[in-house]
């Protein structure tokens, strides 16, 4: 009954001067509910102890598994080998740097765009520790977490014809940041200075609309309308700016 | 270090990306309006030769192909140039779409190809359109039947016909999601509807280039 | 070997939640501060968190009258009074702040709606009226052992947000963050820790980060256990380099709890949340169980023990044979598909992702698995480790100890960033007096150990001993006989096993090049010290003659709070002995509460002012 699952693995150590980007081949046998993180520890721990690849949470919550998976990126740990046939190629995601093997260097590529795109609450108040919380509407608390919902895997930004061609393209997952912000009423940004931010051709504009990222995104977080929204609020902005050019963003 | 200072510049944001995104897509849409009505009149020839040279001597009579001709030129040219900026033109980016596209399987970014490939095929093969029909007004049917019947004119619209009308589709699918006109549950329809939308339009184009083909001269 | 260089004023080893929020305090304070992770910091573990944080802010109807004092009463019955009840104080009285400052930072904290609502309660179905004028203030949801509704939540994401919104405030604040770096040992001169020696991930090269302060905040020790909720890089790094030393005394060792519903056969954890909101557990009748042994508070006891009912239940035969053995279920069906595909929604896909199975429709299988260490660097109530100038510890990887043999859902989320903004205020008001200077001879000196421990592991000098047989022995071996049941014959076993097993340990070689970041090498680096923290789990737990907690003996089922009112400190004075130095030291000075019942769980108790008997 259990199947012979062929895995092809790119391998390269950019550290050892004697490797070359290559395709190792690994068979392993099936076991029930097989998952990537299952199949590829196992590899490690018998037949190649070099093989490198990243889990930690092995829950598909911390977003640390992306990968390449028979051509689409999608978090290794969620895979279950039943979905798949049985020669699995695995490849490093795209657009990220290589440390080695299937693993890639997200940290500095998030923490980079994070902090271009200013990714927190921009408030001048102060906090008070002896005064009760301010209000919000449930609703509204929900329909923020579902935007805060990205476990940066980097699956978006891999499978995105654009950031693939170009290195400073932003991302799918710092527009849906963006518009996440936009929704909170914490975040005292005026709509110039979020326009700054995103309404540009590394932001929302550079966007050719190929849905990869909402395809691939395995939050299945809701890109596709939080694109839309964002071009048509950003695109808003700058015609109002348009018919009112003395309107200068308040800092 | 990226410092705690929140306050973004004090000068104005540059709008330029917006408003070039507006003009693209505004373009786009344009000519997807005009492609629609130009089949209307070419293919009406399929109703009969009297029923197009109607309709083009109404274009030609309030000057609407005389002025509206170079228009729409105009414009594909304005599209062009803003759509160009999307275009990879390094080796480096063109290898790098292609290599990402075929690993991807995904529909829409082949989509996205064809659509940049498309536009190459249209700019040189429309212009020449263009102006071999502009240069050579008034637009009759026999006229039009004769062009398709001399030289390579049948195979030329045998290809530019399929390359605009993929493009037309794909840019009218392309508009609506990405400036969500079409939500996240309206997609698949939309893009069925997209699918059927060009098939249509090749098959009605098809006809009329057989058609004038086999008109009589 | 050329190595870098790294000058800071405090150096946070970790970058989880604690990590983080005491890095803030810090860099709000106008000091310069490094984050290390083994892991961009965001997909650290407290990412996984679900259910929520304890705070007593009273605001939905079923926490109506909560304060901190209630809260403080729950912390340290569910310690099972085996905490610092000082520390108990200072965390119940912060944690309300604690929240709000979260809020105020960003947290889409779920909020009171006004008017009617349905709960659920031991699967039954009951109305409130939630308050008017409470509308719109954060709420919160119940978790085991607490008197009142308490858990502040986020959906189910709540370690998610709370941990992107730190990360946002340190990216905010221009913290610097060297992630995939890791701690191998501390620097240190016998009195003051000057720093670390690091592994860059990504190269595999060594550096150095020198520091006035230096933090551990390295979460739990998950890993030494097979059946672990924890994520797979909880491998005790912090305790490790801390119990190296010789000096910083690891507290509490042996108290590990076990959660009640970890999944079979991946043991992802599925949240308390469940069981809070009204889910039930069913045997192999698909009959419930825990009301008839627990009448009071049935599935919502507090962790120890509902896992130890579930483990005597299914050894009753009551279990779901399976070929991962046996199981029970888990019932969360009749909370209805808007219900489970909204609050629940993280335990929605995870069940259809990594279990095939529809909970809205099926019965989850669950086992109890190792889920949080209470144990850790030992510190004073102001976060500052014993034994060592200038170290600070905080979060899961500390034993600031709130918890004592049992921590209560949500209050380790709570711990960390209560803990930590309060020791990130200890740790600013050390460094405005701290003066440092760097002997580098010194640090040339434990550099040179860690290339020559690097360079005897790759050319196998020391022998060729598989680092991932070793680890699998000494898991199996934890998970056997150091598990959720106890008792003094297998307790020695394991000690004798695992003191084998760590002989082994010293005999590494590497079967690959060691070149770059190189995870077998990685391993290699931590086996020695992770089977040594596994032999203080285990003799920590062998020679407290007692149960408590989460530590549970068969052959001495009283909580004997004559002899064992104490904590657990485990030094590892002498590097090349195979047990530890065991002292003790009174489990707190103040006692607010004195011992009693905890009004669940077991009732034998010896107390204090029991006559001492003679023992054979
Ligand atoms: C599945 C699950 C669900 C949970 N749910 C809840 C809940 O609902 N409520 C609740 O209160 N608690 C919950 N907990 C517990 C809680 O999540 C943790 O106790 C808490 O997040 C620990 O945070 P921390 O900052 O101390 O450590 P962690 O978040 O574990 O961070 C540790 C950091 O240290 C770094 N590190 C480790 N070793 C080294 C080294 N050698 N060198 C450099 N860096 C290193 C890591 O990279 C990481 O950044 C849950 C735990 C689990 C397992
Ligand atoms: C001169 C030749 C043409 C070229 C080079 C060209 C090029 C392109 C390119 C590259 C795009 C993709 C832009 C993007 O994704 O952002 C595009 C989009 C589009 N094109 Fe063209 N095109 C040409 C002619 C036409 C013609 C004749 C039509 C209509 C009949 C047309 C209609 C569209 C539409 C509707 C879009 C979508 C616009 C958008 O996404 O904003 N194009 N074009
Ligand atoms: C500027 C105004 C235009 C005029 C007046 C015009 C007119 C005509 C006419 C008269 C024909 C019939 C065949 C012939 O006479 O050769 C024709 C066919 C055709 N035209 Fe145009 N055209 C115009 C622009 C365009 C553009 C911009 C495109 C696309 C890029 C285009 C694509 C086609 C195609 C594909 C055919 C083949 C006929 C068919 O649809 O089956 N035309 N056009
Ligand atoms: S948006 Fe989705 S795919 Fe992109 S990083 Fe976030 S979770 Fe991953
Ligand atoms: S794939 Fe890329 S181009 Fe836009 S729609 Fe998604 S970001
Ligand atoms: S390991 Fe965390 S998402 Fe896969």
């Amino acid at each position: 009954m259990s199947r012979q699952l062929i895995f092809n693995i790119f391998r390269y150590n950019p550290q050892d001067p004697g490797s070359l980007p290559r395709t190792d081949t690994f068979i392993l046998e099936e076991t029930p509910s097989m998952t990537l993180f299952i199949a590829l520890n196992r590899i490690r721990e018998e037949q190649d102890p070099s093989l490198q690849f990243d889990f930690a949470c092995r829950m598909a919550i911390c977003g640390s598994c992306g990968m390449v998976i028979n051509g689409r990126p999608g978090l290794a740990c969620k895979t279950l080998t039943k979905e798949l046939p049985a020669e699995i190629t695995l490849m490093p995601l795209p657009v990220f740097k290589l440390v080695g093997d299937l693993s890639v260097d997200t940290g500095t590529w998030f923490r980079t765009t994070n902090t271009k795109i200013q990714s927190w609450i921009h408030t001048d108040q102060e906090f008070d520790p002896a005064v009760v919380e301010e209000r919000m509407e449930n609703d509204l608390a929900n329909a923020i977490f579902e935007l805060e919902r990205c476990i940066e895997c980097g699956c978006c930004v891999a499978a995105c014809g654009t950031a693939n061609m170009r290195e400073d393209f932003v991302g799918a997952f710092a527009l849906n940041r963006i518009a996440r912000f936009m929704l909170d009423p914490r975040d005292q940004r005026s709509e110039a200075e979020y326009f700054e931010v995103v309404g540009t051709d590394q932001g929302v504009f550079g966007c050719m609309g190929l849905l990869a990222c909402e395809d691939v995104c395995p939050r299945e977080l809701p890109l596709q309308d939080q694109l839309g929204i964002l071009r048509r609020k950003m695109g808003f902005i700058s015609l109002k700016s348009l018919f009112k050019p003395k309107a200068r963003a308040a800092s | 270090m990226s410092g705690i200072d929140t306050a973004i510049y004090v000068r104005q944001p540059s709008r330029t990306a917006a408003y070039l995104d507006w003009l693209q897509m505004l373009t786009g849409a344009g000519l997807i309006l005009f492609m629609w009505s130009h089949m209307v009149l070419v293919a009406s020839v399929n109703l009969g030769p009297q029923v197009m040279n109607t309709i083009a001597y109404f274009f030609e009579a309030t000057y609407m192909a005389q002025v509206g001709g170079p228009i729409i030129g105009a414009t594909m040219l304005l599209h062009f140039i803003l759509a160009a900026r999307k275009i990879p033109y390094t080796s480096g980016e063109q290898g790098a779409i292609w290599r990402h596209a075929k690993m991807l399987h995904h529909t829409d970014t082949w989509l996205w190809l064809i659509q940049a490939f498309t536009a190459m095929v249209i700019l040189v093969m429309g212009s020449i359109h263009i102006w071999t029909v502009l240069t050579n007004l008034p637009i009759t049917a026999a006229k039009s039947a004769m062009r398709v019947q001399t030289g390579f004119w049948g195979v030329f619209y045998l290809i530019l016909l399929p390359c605009v009308e993929l493009h037309v589709g794909i840019g009218f699918y392309r508009i609506l999601v990405k400036w969500g006109l079409i939500k996240r549950s309206g997609r698949k329809g939309l893009h069925r509807f997209e699918n059927v939308l060009t098939g249509v339009f090749i098959l009605i184009g098809l006809i009329t280039i057989i058609r004038f083909w086999t008109l009589p001269v | 070997m050329e190595y870098q260089t790294f000058y800071t004023d405090l150096l946070c080893i970790g970058a989880g939640l604690a990590g983080e929020r005491v890095a803030v305090e810090a860099a709000a304070n106008g000091f310069e501060t490094i984050l290390l992770s083994l892991v961009p910091p965001r997909r650290s573990h407290s990412c996984a968190a679900e259910g929520g944080m304890q705070a007593s802010l009273g605001n939905c109807a079923m926490g109506e009258g909560d304060n901190p004092d209630i809260h403080f009463a729950d912390t340290v019955k569910g310690s099972d009074w085996g905490c610092d009840q000082e520390v108990a104080r200072i965390f119940a009285d912060t944690a309300p702040i604690a929240v709000r400052e979260a809020a105020f930072w960003g947290i889409p904290w779920n909020r009171v709606v006004a008017g009617k609502a349905v709960y659920y309660k031991s699967g039954q179905e009951f109305e409130a009226v939630e308050p008017q004028d409470r509308h719109g203030l954060i709420t919160a949801r119940a978790f085991g052992g607490t008197a009142k509704w308490r858990t502040c939540y986020t959906a189910d994401g709540t370690g998610h947000t709370l941990l992107y919104t730190l990360d946002n405030k340190v990216t905010q604040l221009g913290v610097t963050v060297h992630d995939r770096v890791e701690a191998i040992s501390l620097i240190h001169d016998g009195a003051n820790c000057l720093g670390c020696v690091a592994r860059d991930l990504k190269t595999g090269r060594l550096r150095v980060y020198l520091a006035k302060a230096t933090l551990i905040a390295t979460g739990g020790y998950g890993r030494l256990y097979s059946e672990t909720t924890n994520t797979v890089i909880n491998e005790g790094g912090g305790h490790i380099v801390a119990l190296d030393t010789g000096l910083v005394p690891f507290g509490n060792p042996e108290a590990v709890q076990f959660h009640p519903t970890g999944i079979v056969p991946t043991n992802i954890l599925v949240t308390e949340g469940c069981r809070g909101d009204g889910g039930t557990l069913l045997d192999v009748d698909e009959k419930r169980f825990m009301d008839k042994y627990e009448p009071a508070k049935a599935e919502l006891a507090s962790r120890d023990v509902v896992s130890r009912w579930m483990m005597y239940h299914i050894a009753q035969g009551k279990g779901v044979p399976s070929p991962y053995g046996d199981h029970l279920w888990l019932d969360i069906r009749h909370l209805g598909q808007k219900h489970i595909t909204t609050k629940l929604r993280e335990v929605y896909d995870l069940c259809r992702h990594f279990l095939g199975v529809d909970p809205i429709h099926q019965l989850i299988p669950v086992r109890p698995a190792q889920h949080y260490s209470m144990g850790g660097v030992r510190t004073d109530k102001n976060g500052a480790a014993y034994g060592l100038q200038g170290l600070f510890s905080a979060g899961e990887s500390a034993c600031w100890d709130m918890h004592g043999f049992n921590r209560l859902g949500g209050n380790s989320l709570a711990e960390t960033i209560v803990g930590g903004r309060y020791i990130g205020q200890k740790v600013a008001q050390y460094l405005a007096g701290a003066e440092a200077h760097f002997d580098t001879a010194l640090v040339r000196q434990f550099v040179a150990r860690d290339q020559e421990r690097i360079k005897r592991l790759v050319s196998g000098a020391d022998g060729k001993q598989n680092v991932y047989e070793i680890r699998a022995a000494m898991q199996d071996e934890m998970m056997e006989r150091v598990g959720i049941f106890r008792n003094g014959a297998d307790l020695q076993k394991a000690v004798e096993n695992l003191q084998a097993i760590y002989a082994r340990a010293k005999k590494i070689g590497l079967r690959s090049n060691g070149l770059g970041a190189s995870p077998e090498l990685n391993l290699a680096l931590k086996m020695p010290g992770m089977l040594r923290l596994a032999i203080c789990v285990a003799y920590g737990a062998l020679v407290r003659t007692e149960s408590r907690g989460c530590h549970a003996r068969d052959d001495y089922q009283a909580r004997n709070d004559r002899d064992w009112l104490n904590r657990t400190l485990a030094y590892w004075p002498e590097a090349a002995a195979d047990l530890p130095v065991l002292k003790y030291e009174p489990a707190t000075k103040v006692m607010y509460l004195p011992p009693g019942d905890r009004g669940y769980g077991k009732v034998e108790i010896i107390p204090m002012d029991a006559p001492k008997e003679v023992r054979p």
